[in-house]
């Protein structure tokens, strides 16, 4: 069966789309989140979280997908600011802050951005060999 | 002798499955582009002399005394996939250029059109012999 072949290419890139927008919920999650202090006074705000990709070969087709893995969290120190005013202050005045760095998270969704529209590339390659497969039907 | 078996026929339709597995393999590549570890692969070139032997294009040998043709049965004609060296390797140990990966998905697409036009054109000409 000849054109099955295309049908893979089309499901591994649709996979390949799917793990970028898992990629560009979390960032924006990260985003969203980047001023989210804790709700008591002292308490840790937002960790930044992290997309890990994996590939898998999906046996139905043969073929080496890729799946979103566990999303990790990151382990890095929070930003400390000195804000005795501040409702999350702890008794020394300080008031952690996520470690997400938006700029970090920017370049981040641009290269997912970047990926996807591959992907795309690579699903609208296949359709258009897939239509001259049916054009020597037609002829 | 059915259609299918034409040499000329056969032959192009052995290069139309290369480059849909050559598509494939493109496709995952581009697909695993941020995953760590990941080397990107290619399909062997495929060998046009080998696909010339296994076409069968020698002469029929009908009287023991004929010369025999040179068309040795090459072994199956199964892709092989190929690492190759890369451009570059990222910290993450994934070697994925999507700018190359493109330029090849570009070119495997145009190569199957020219393969797709001359099997249509292999195809009119038999119409044209058959007086359709």
């Amino acid at each position: 069966m000849p054109s099955m072949d295309f049908l893979k290419s089309l499901t591994v890139a649709a996979s390949g789309l799917r793990a970028q927008v898992g990629r560009m919920r979390i960032i924006s999650e990260n985003i969203a989140n980047a001023d989210s202090v804790a709700q008591s006074p002292g308490g840790d705000p937002y960790r930044r979280r992290i997309v890990t990709f994996a590939s898998e070969l999906d046996r139905t087709i043969d073929a080496n997908v890729v799946k979103i893995g566990p999303v990790e969290t990151d382990s890095s120190d929070f930003l400390v600011r000195h804000e005795p005013g501040n409702p999350a202050a702890d008794n020394k005045g300080d008031v952690k802050y996520p470690n997400v760095n938006t700029l970090v998270e920017m370049t981040d969704l641009r290269d997912a951005q970047r990926s996807y529209e591959a992907n795309l590339n690579v699903i609208t390659a296949t359709r258009r060999m897939l239509q001259r497969t049916i054009d020597v039907l037609k002829s | 002798m059915p259609i299918s078996d034409i040499p000329i026929l056969s032959m192009l339709r052995t290069r139309m499955q290369w480059h849909q597995v050559r598509q494939q393999v493109l496709a995952e590549n581009v697909a695993n582009a941020d995953t760590p570890n990941y080397r990107a692969r290619d399909l062997a070139p495929l060998d046009f002399s080998r696909e010339l032997q296994t076409a069968s294009l020698g002469l029929a040998g009908t009287n023991p005394n004929h010369i025999a043709s040179t068309s040795g049965g090459g072994s199956g004609s199964q892709f092989e996939s190929d690492a190759t060296a890369r451009y570059e390797i990222r910290p993450r140990g994934n070697s994925v250029s999507h700018e190359d990966e493109m330029m090849k998905v570009a070119g495997n697409q145009m190569d199957y059109e020219a393969v797709t036009s001359l099997y249509t054109h292999s195809l009119a000409l038999i119409k044209l012999a058959i007086g359709k």
